[in-house]
This record gives C-alpha cells, sequence and structure tokens, in this order.
C-alpha cells in the first residue's frame, strides 16, 4: 500500500461560481484529474482540509475548434483531448504532446487544466515525509534549503508539464477566474522561473479554458525521457513553423521539462533559400544557451540540455 | 528419471491453475486480510545512515490515545539471517543502525493515521558515524567499520584457483581485460511488503501470515527471535504477487509484525509503502567485474581470471552465497581449463542486497559475454563460433566439481542463429542497427539447502478419499512462477487422470509437509520429482487394487485415461471410481508421500564454499538482440529478440514460454534503464516512477524458442526454466550496440544519458585520430 491519504473534506461544485466560493475558503485546493495531487497527499506534501474536485463543473470539458480558432475547457481530459481528430489535423503538437503523457489509466483522469498547472518536480521534494525529514526537508517545502543549488535563493523544481509548450507555440491565452472575476492572459505568462512558486495565478484563481487562434503553422512535440511511457520529461520540445512573408521561414518554439517554467525561446526566421543546415545548428545552440536544466533528476542536468537541443533541430528539420 | 506416461497433462499447455482466482479478483493476498479486530503496525526508520543509538525515547508516542504497543530494539536481542554462519542482522536495530531506512522502533495503533502520528513522537537520539556508500571507500584503511567482527568492512572474500593459470596464459593466441560495472537492482515485483500476525496469548501461539517466498525459513526465524518452541507457531502464505528473490529470506517486517502481536496480544497488520518495500532491498548488489579471458586463434577458451567486488549493504543476508555464486558460475557453461576466481563482498551503509532472479550470476556473465565478444571481433571470429569453439561434452564434472548431465547450448545456438537470421542479416543493417548475441545458464536448484540438515529436499503428501479426489499437500510456494500447477500435473500424468480432479493444497505450515521454498529454481526439479514419487505411490495401490478386482497381475495393470485394465486384454475397464472404492475397501482414506534427495555427487567440489553453485542440472539459453540506437539522443530501441531455452523438458510449455519471456524482459530491464541510485544513503528510485523497468512500450517481440535435453535426473527430464535466460540479455544488448555503432561500452544499465556520454567520448576520440592522421 502507499501511505495513507490524510483527512480532508471533498466538495464537488457544479457550477463555476460554486467552485470559486468553495475555494475562498481557508486552505482550499482545487483539483482536477488528481493523477498527481493524490500522489502528493498521500506524501504529505499538501496541506488541504478542503479539496475542490472541478470535474463536475458544467461545460468545464469542452473543445470547440471554428475556423476562428480552438478552444479547449479546463476538464478535458488528456485521453480526450488526444483523441480529437480535429486538434490533430490543425494543432499537431498538442496532440503530440497529450498523446504521450505518463501512461493510459493517467490520461483517462488528468486534464489540461491539471497538466497546466502541474506541480513542479524534483529529486528532494517529491519523497514520502521520513525521507524529505531525514534531508532536513527543502525550499518548496518545510525547509528552507535548495538541496539542488544550496547557495541559490529559489527553488529550482522543474516544471515538467508536457501541454504548456505545445500551446505556447500556438501563443495560447489562458482564461482565467478568480475571487475577483475572470481575465485572460498569454499562456506564457501564467509561469514564474521558480519552482516553490511557478504559477501567477492568485490565490483561489482557476484556469477555466485556453484559447487559441487559428493557425496554418505544421507544428509537433517530442521530448526524451528514459522509458516511453509514465515518465515525466527529461526534456520536451514543441515547434510551430509558419510562413512568413517574402518566402520566409517563421518559428516559434517552446520547451519544458529544464526550467521551473516552460519557456519561449525566440528563433530568427529562416529567410527564403538560406541555409537549413546552418539555421538548425544554431537554432541547436540557441537551445542550449536558453535552457538551464538541474540536478533534479538522477539523469545529468548536462545530458538534458543536449537532448532538448537535439529534439529541437529534429523537429525543426522535420517541419522547414 | 521418470519419462511421461502419456503426455496427456506433461507437455501439454496448461493455463495456470491458481490463474483464475488471479485475473477475477478473488485472489486473496497478505493486504487483503485485514479485518476490523485488526491494529496497524508501523515502522519508525533511521533517519541517518550509520550511527549510534544513544536513545530511544517513546513515552509520548505510548501516550497517544489510540496506540496499544510499540517495540523497539529491546524487545529483541536475538540476530537473525537466511546463513546460519552469517546471521547479524537484528529487526529492529541494537546499538547501532547502518543504513538509512533500517527499522528502529515499531508501533501497533487502531488506526494507520494514529500509527503515523506516533512515529513522529517517538525521540531518537542518534550520534552520527561517517558512512561508506561505495566498496572503495568501505576498504580504506581508516573507513569507519560497519560490524566489529568483519575488519575492512568485508562480509566475505573468495580464492578459488583451478588449473594452471600461467600454461592457460601461455597457450593464448590473445590475452584481453575489461572492467564492467553493473548497478544495482531490484525486484520490483508488484505486490508491497505485508504481513498479518496474530498472537495468542492464552495459549502462547502466533499465527503468521506473509508474503514469503520461503515460509519455512520464516518459522524458523519467528521461533529463534521470538524464543518460542516452534510448533507454537504457524506460517501461512496466502497469494503472492510476485518474489523474484525479494522475498527469500526472512525479512525484517515480518520478525517486528510477530513481536508487535505478541506486545498487544492480538492481531496486527503491517502493510509497507511502495518505499519500505524498497528500503527492505535484497536485490542485485552493485557489481564491479574485473575481468581477463586468453584465447587461441580459433577462439579456444585457455584460461579466465575473475575479480569480483560486490557492494553489498549494511548486513550479510545472502551475501556470501552472492559472491561465491559469481565465482562458480563462470563455470558448467564453456570449457574452461583454468579459472582463476577472487570475489568481495563488501559492506556499505545502503540496505543490504540479496538474492535476485539469476542470483550471484547476471553481472559476471554479463562482463564474460561482452569480453568474450570484443575478442570474437579482434580475432575475427564470428560471435557464434566462439561460443561453439568452447562447447562441453555432456555428462561431465567442471573444474570446481559441478555435475553437468544434459546439455542443450549447442541447440539454443543453432535455433537462435537460424530464427534471427544472423548470418544473412548481420553486417548488412542500415546504420544505427546492429545484432548481438549472448549465452546464460543456471542452476536448477541448489545441490544443498542453506539449512543442512539431513532431511530430504523435498516432501509432497497426496491424499485420496471417498470422492474420488487427490489433494496434493506440498509447501512449495507458488508465487506466480506456476510451481502449484507443475505439481497437479505431474499428479494428474503419473495416475493417468483429469488434472480437475487434483486439488493442491499449499504453504500451510499447520498442513503442508516442510519445504525449503522457491529460490534457486529448486522447485520444479525437486519438488516436481517428490510429486512425480508420491503419486506413483499412490499408483502402485490403485493398481494393486485393480490388479485384485480384475484378478491380474498387478504388473499387467496399466491405467490411463482414468480406467483401469489389463495390458493387451479388452474385456475388462474398470472406472477410477471404481477402482478408488476398492482401494480404499482395503484401508481407508489413503495417504502417501514421495520425497527427493539430491545425489551426493551433484553436491559441488570439496573445497570451502563448493557447494554453492552446485545443483543437479543446468538449463541452458541463447539470445540474440536487434537494436536501433539514436545516435543524437542516445535513446536504444530493442526491435526483437530471439531466445532458446534448454529446460530439460517442458513439463507447461504455456509457463515455460511465460518464464523465458519473463527472464529477458528483466534482463532488458537490467540492461536498458533499471538501477537504485541512493542520495546520501536515501533511496532516489523507491516508487515505480523511479524504478524504472520497462513499460510495453519498451518491450519488444520476444520469440521464444524451447530447447528439451532431457536431464536424466530432472522431472520427465526437466530443468529449470525461470532463470537462465535472464543473464543473457544485457551482453547481448551491449554487444549489439557495439555492431550497431562501433562502440564497446562498459556499464549497465544503457540509460540514454550514459550513452550518450560515451558517444561523445567516442566522437572526441575519432576526431583526434582524424587529427594525428
Amino acid at each position: 500500500m502507499s501511505e495513507p491519504l490524510p483527512d480532508f473534506r471533498l466538495l464537488r461544485p457544479e457550477t463555476l461560481d460554486q467552485a470559486l466560493a468553495a475555494l475562498a475558503e481557508p486552505g482550499a485546493k482545487p483539483m482536477a484529474g488528481g493523477t498527481d495531487l493524490v500522489v502528493n497527499l498521500r506524501r504529505g506534501l499538501v496541506d488541504a482540509p478542503i479539496l475542490v474536485d472541478l470535474s463536475g463543473i458544467a461545460g468545464f470539458a469542452t473543445i470547440e475548434l471554428s475556423d476562428d480558432g480552438l478552444t479547449i475547457g479546463a476538464g478535458v481530459t488528456l485521453a480526450a483531448l488526444a483523441a480529437d481528430v480535429g486538434v490533430a489535423a490543425r494543432y499537431q503538437a498538442i496532440h503530440d504532446a497529450a498523446e504521450v503523457i505518463a501512461g493510459p489509466g493517467h490520461r483517462a483522469a488528468a486534464t489540461v487544466g491539471g497538466n497546466l498547472c502541474l506541480d513542479t518536480r524534483c529529486l528532494y521534494y517529491n519523497q514520502s515525509h521520513w525521507w524529505r525529514k531525514s534531508n532536513d526537508f527543502c525550499l518548496k517545502y518545510r525547509g528552507d534549503t535548495c538541496h539542488v543549488a544550496p547557495k541559490g535563493n529559489r527553488c529550482r523544481a522543474a516544471f515538467s508539464g508536457d501541454l504548456a509548450p505545445a500551446l505556447m507555440v500556438f501563443d495560447a491565452i489562458a482564461e482565467i477566474a478568480g475571487p475577483d472575476g475572470r481575465r485572460s492572459l498569454p499562456l506564457a505568462e501564467m509561469y514564474h522561473e521558480d519552482g516553490a512558486d511557478y504559477l501567477t495565478l492568485a490565490p483561489g484563481e482557476i484556469v477555466v479554458s485556453v484559447r487559441l487562434p487559428a493557425t496554418t503553422a505544421n507544428s509537433a512535440y517530442d521530448k526524451i525521457r528514459v522509458r516511453g511511457a509514465v515518465d515525466f520529461p527529461l526534456a520536451g520540445v514543441a515547434i510551430a513553423c509558419r510562413d512568413a512573408e517574402g518566402g520566409a521561414r517563421s518559428l516559434r518554439l517552446a520547451v519544458t521539462g529544464t526550467n521551473s517554467m516552460p519557456l519561449t525561446i525566440e528563433i530568427a526566421d529562416l529567410p527564403a533559400g538560406g541555409d537549413v543546415d546552418q539555421f538548425c545548428a544554431d537554432l541547436e545552440k540557441a537551445v542550449q544557451k536558453a535552457v538551464s536544466p538541474q540536478r533534479t533528476t538522477t539523469i545529468q542536468p548536462h545530458y538534458r540540455r543536449l537532448a532538448a537541443s537535439a529534439l529541437a533541430r529534429r523537429l525543426a528539420r522535420r517541419l522547414l | 528419471m521418470t519419462t511421461p506416461r502419456t503426455n496427456t497433462a506433461a507437455g501439454s499447455r496448461a493455463p495456470l491453475i491458481d490463474g483464475i482466482e488471479k485475473v477475477t479478483g478473488q485472489a486473496i493476498y497478505t493486504a487483503d486480510m485485514e479485518t476490523e479486530d485488526c491494529l496497524i503496525g508501523r515502522v519508525l526508520r533511521s533517519p541517518v545512515s550509520h550511527g549510534r543509538i544513544v536513545s530511544i525515547d517513546v513515552s509520548k508516542a505510548a501516550a497517544l490515545p489510540g496506540v496499544v504497543g510499540i517495540v523497539t530494539g529491546d524487545d529483541c536481542a536475538l540476530t537473525y539471517g537466511v546463513i546460519p554462519i552469517a546471521m547479524n542482522e537484528y529487526p529492529m536495530a541494537r546499538d547501532k543502525v547502518r543504513y538509512r531506512g533500517e527499522p528502529v522502533a515499531a508501533v501497533a495503533a487502531i488506526n494507520a493515521d494514529i500509527a503515523a502520528q506516533a512515529l513522529d513522537l517517538i525521540e531518537l537520539n542518534i550520534e552520527k558515524l561517517p558512512a561508506n556508500y561505495e566498496p572503495s571507500d568501505s576498504r580504506r584503511p581508516d573507513a569507519a567499520q560497519l560490524h566489529d567482527d568483519k575488519p575492512g568492512n568485508l562480509e566475505r572474500e573468495v580464492h578459488h584457483h583451478f588449473g594452471d593459470m600461467a600454461a592457460g596464459w601461455a597457450e593464448a593466441d590473445l590475452i584481453r581485460e575489461g572492467t564492467f560495472r553493473g548497478a544495482e537492482t531490484n525486484h520490483a515485483q508488484l505486490e508491497p511488503h505485508a504481513a498479518l500476525a496474530e498472537y495468542d496469548p492464552e495459549r502462547e501461539r502466533l499465527t503468521l501470515h506473509s508474503v514469503s517466498q520461503v515460509p519455512f525459513y520464516v518459522h524458523l526465524m519467528l521461533a529463534r527471535c521470538m524464543e518460542m518452541d516452534s510448533s507454537r507457531i504457524r506460517v501461512v502464505k496466502p497469494f503472492v504477487g510476485g518474489g523474484f528473490g525479494a522475498r527469500t529470506e526472512t525479512l525484517n517486517f515480518e520478525l517486528i509484525c510477530g513481536l508487535l502481536a505478541r506486545k498487544c496480544g492480538g492481531k496486527v497488520m503491517m502493510r509497507l509503502s511502495r518505499e519500505e518495500t524498497f528500503v527492505t532491498h535484497r536485490g542485485r548488489p552493485d557489481t564491479e567485474v574485473r575481468l581477463k579471458i586468453g584465447l587461441t586463434k580459433t577462439g579456444k577458451i585457455t584460461a579466465v581470471e575473475c575479480e569480483v567486488t560486490m557492494s553489498g549493504g549494511a548486513y550479510a543476508g545472502y551475501g556470501l552465497v552472492s559472491i561465491l555464486y559469481a565465482g562458480a558460475l563462470l563455470q558448467g557453461i564453456y570449457d574452461i581449463p583454468n579459472v582463476k576466481y577472487d570475489g568481495y563482498r563488501v559492506y556499505t551503509n545502503h540496505p543490504p542486497c540479496g538474492a535476485m532472479r539469476g542470483h550471484g550470476t547476471v553481472d559476471v556473465r554479463h562482463g564474460f559475454e561482452s569480453l568474450l565478444d570484443r575478442m570474437a571481433r579482434e580475432l575475427g571470429v564470428d560471435p557464434f563460433a566462439v561460443r561453439r569453439a568452447n562447447l562441453l561434452q555432456a555428462p561431465m564434472f567442471t573444474l570446481n566439481g559441478l555435475m553437468v548431465n544434459s546439455y542443450g547450448l549447442g541447440e539454443c545456438l543453432d535455433k537462435v542463429e537460424a530464427a534471427s537470421g544472423w548470418a544473412e542479416r548481420r553486417g548488412k543493417l542500415p546504420p544505427g542497427r546492429g545484432l548481438g548475441m549472448a549465452c546464460s545458464h543456471y542452476v536448477s536448484g541448489a545441490a544443498k539447502p542453506v539449512h543442512w540438515t539431513g532431511e530430504p529436499h523435498a516432501v509432497v503428501a497426496m491424499k485420496l478419499d471417498f470422492d474420488g479426489s487427490v489433494t496434493v499437500l506440498t509447501g512449495a510456494s507458488d508465487i506466480g512462477q506456476g510451481s502449484t500447477t507443475i505439481v497437479a500435473i505431474a499428479a494428474a500424468e503419473i495416475l493417468g487422470i483429469d488434472m480437475g480432479r487434483v486439488r493442491v493444497v499449499t504453504n500451510d505450515s499447520a498442513i503442508t509437509p516442510k519445504d525449503n521454498g522457491s529460490y534457486s529454481s529448486r522447485v520444479t526439479f525437486m519438488v516436481g520429482n517428490a510429486a512425480i514419487e508420491a503419486a506413483k505411490a499412490l499408483r502402485v495401490k490403485l493398481i494393486n487394487a485393480a490388479a485384485k478386482k480384475l484378478e491380474a497381475n498387478p504388473e499387467d495393470i496399466e491405467c490411463e485415461g482414468e480406467t483401469f485394465y489389463v495390458r493387451g486384454g479388452s474385456q475388462s475397464v474398470l472406472a477410477f471410481q471404481d477402482v478408488v472404492f476398492a482401494a480404499l475397501a482395503e484401508e481407508g482414506t489413503i495417504t502417501v508421500k514421495g520425497t527427493f534427495t539430491t545425489p551426493i555427487e551433484a553436491q559441488g567440489g570439496k573445497h570451502r564454499g563448493g557447494a554453492v553453485g552446485s545443483t543437479m542440472g543446468f538449463s541452458y539459453a541463447a539470445q540474440v538482440v536487434e537494436i536501433e540506437v539514436d545516435t543524437d539522443t542516445g535513446q536504444i530501441r530493442i526491435e526483437k529478440v530471439w531466445a532458446a531455452l534448454d529446460c530439460g523438458y517442458a513439463i507447461n510449455r504455456l509457463a515455460v514460454e511465460g518464464q523465458i519471456e519473463g527472464s529477458v524482459w528483466m534482463g532488458m530491464g537490467q540492461g536498458m534503464s533499471e538501477e537504485t541510485r541512493y542520495v546520501d544513503g536515501l533511496p532516489a528510485h523507491a516508487s515505480f516512477l523511479d524504478y524504472r523497468f520497462p513499460t510495453i512500450v519498451e518491450s519488444p517481440d520476444i520469440e521464444v524458442h524451447i530447447v528439451e535435453s532431457i536431464d536424466p535426473l530432472g522431472p520427465f527430464g526437466a530443468k529449470e526454466a525461470g532463470e537462465g535466460a535472464l543473464s543473457g540479455f544485457p551482453p547481448a544488448l551491449v554487444n549489439a550496440v557495439a555492431d550497431a555503432i562501433g562502440m564497446e561500452v562498459d556499464f549497465l544499465p544503457l540509460t540514454p544519458d550514459r550513452v550518450m556520454e560515451e558517444l561523445i567520448k567516442m566522437r572526441r576520440k575519432a576526431r583526434r585520430k582524424e587529427v594525428s592522421a
């Protein structure tokens, strides 16, 4: 058996307003698919006297695809997203990412909102109470030292969600609801480079949906991990490639798994008739320079850097 | 040897007879047995790797409402262990702790929450000592000592020399050396550890249900550590969700659960978390193998020198057997005229290692088959040819006294060579693709058990009663490998009856005969033979009764298809039930038993430690692995595996195929991705997310071939089938990498980060060569 679940109250609101009201209660935390949260609860990583289950909210799990763009409800399961043929046809990277997250059992329960807000991960954090206590806890939770970078002053835990980069290359907008009403912001701005405080969401705020403009881009997502299922990404790369003025090709590139937030990496356009080999070599260097993997897993940071850049080069070559 | 009589049961493809309960969810495992009157036990574990226990204050925990009992090292001053001469572990630490996670106290409470709260209230005062995590640290002259009676932190060193090494090197045309390092691995069996202990204070009796592969050894250790007469103890093994060696010795939680139940005078359920199950360990040690091999131009082995260092963890466990196996099983597979082996099993401040599928042999076989392949390449000899140049001729005894009565390795080589298209395809695959091969072997049961009592190695009892059913009683522990089904097949085959007439009752010390347990692949060979003997004894009684009824000589009676008749005669046929009534009329309920004892000549050489590795028969395996290496990312994909195993005779073909596939798959895990990792002694691998055994995505098509060499001592000619094919995979993988991209790899597992690092080194070397050329 695993560690026993701590006691908590589970609320199951049926409307967004009820959910926001429930989340306003002291100590309340949202629960989406629960595939990561329940593990963390058992490990004593979550202080939550109240859990607000978002899966029953009406209209929370819809995918709306039109000529104007795509809207994905936060409650859409990863399995449903991966199975959507419209998404696969127009936003390949999103399909690619959803299809390979964790294992089939996880994808049946896990949601888009949950994956976007997935807690950051670290060798020193995702452990049992006994383990963390034996190691004097850590900066992310209950301790005052980051064991990954003891001299630094922030938590280095890695953001490991696959969907964020795949959405970011399409300039996705997050629709957010909270106690002060609704707002929208570019998805990339929903994240901080701080493993202990990686979301810019205010207390009580949740992601309701993500909105993407219509696109003609070719796109793809791929990631590196030791096993072809279950494992979180050591590095994941999404690229969308679209035609720009004068026959140039314009690339949007985003990376996950290497930093405490998903990163957008700026890449100059490939001019018409440009040297593709040189472009790919430059892109590989740009990725190596931008990412900052740390000792948050037993797999060496250097490898994750090389793997991220190799994936980026390979995807770019495929899409150009 | 008893040959199958009709091959109606033996040699068939029988689904496991206990499979229905498992796939329908009806099987009751230990952790399922909680009842309302059950207390919940939890273990407090050491937060430090090495330290002196100054004090353990349980007073606050004891005062917590709902806490019923607490035990500490003070409650048991007796050590336990599987090897009688190496019992150096206490159920809970006394005086010193030696690894992070070692039990120091345990609590029984009315529920799991209170038990967990109580653990936090126990005040531990431990004075930290320096810790050693690597054998090289442990062996430094100034290293902290784990055990006062083991200077230099050496649990056991072995020095076995056979033949004339100088002559062997002199005959060699090519001598090469290599050093190989294999990471520590864990069984990662699906079922976490659990035990249920019930103590009856009125009668002073204890009943323990546990996940053990060796309930008999657990029984002995409970009696020892709880200072109880063994007659007052009953040990039951319910359904078990996998073992692979994790449970081939008594484990601390089994003893702690018994101690807690006695302290509380009641029933205690102890369900370990996955992390605790990992920390209990007993897996394959981190092993360094230094090898030197001499070959003639044609690939004939002239001499082998091997030094093995195992990072054994903090206690003895099976350690001395592991380090002896590693040397002994250099032999028994090829003709090696001169062998020098030096082994060191070193104490480190990690959880203790133990027996794991392919016990002691896997890393040595990996090094051997890898170096042999490299040398064959250097000599321009085909990898198959170099193995064929060194085949044994059975029957024979090896230099170290191992008996080889049957030997199907040559046929295994033929099968996988043909099936994989080796001759046509090797060297002609696209870039990044490669083929590699290797051979392996394993014992069919240790000829000498670890607790040597002089008793038969196996006893099976059978009962025939008024209902015409045959009840087989055995202590053999089915851990998923199919031993219960083997026993049923043996009974049905010998008695000529339908398997549906046979019921097998297992693993309850109050009911079933003692059995040493499921380890070293002993059960099919030993218990299978005992079951055949028991069935034959029962058949004699039935034939005598039939003969009397048919007024014929017993020698002329045949029994098959649930009927008895006079051989050659066609008139009188008796139904099985009629013969049962006739036999029961003579003596009432019939009980018989069969036994198996290993022949003395199978029990190994006379040298110290010579019994380890000795067996009645070795299984042999050859496999070919086809891979593709992604040189951008260091990832390796297994395309296909062809595996052939000589199991003597396949009593249950379906189970043999499953065992070969499972062995290959587990070897693949060790080759590709499985490893334990520690951070200053804390496990960084203690979940199924972080301990990366392969998923179905990595699992290739495995084409299985069965070779039947018919062993003269085996049950129906059978040998073991569950371990032999494991250790061939890692070297076949490494040899395939060499074939695919010309890269020699000295480590396991081949995780993408390590492969990438090696690729970078290889590219640098190539660039340097280019520059200098």
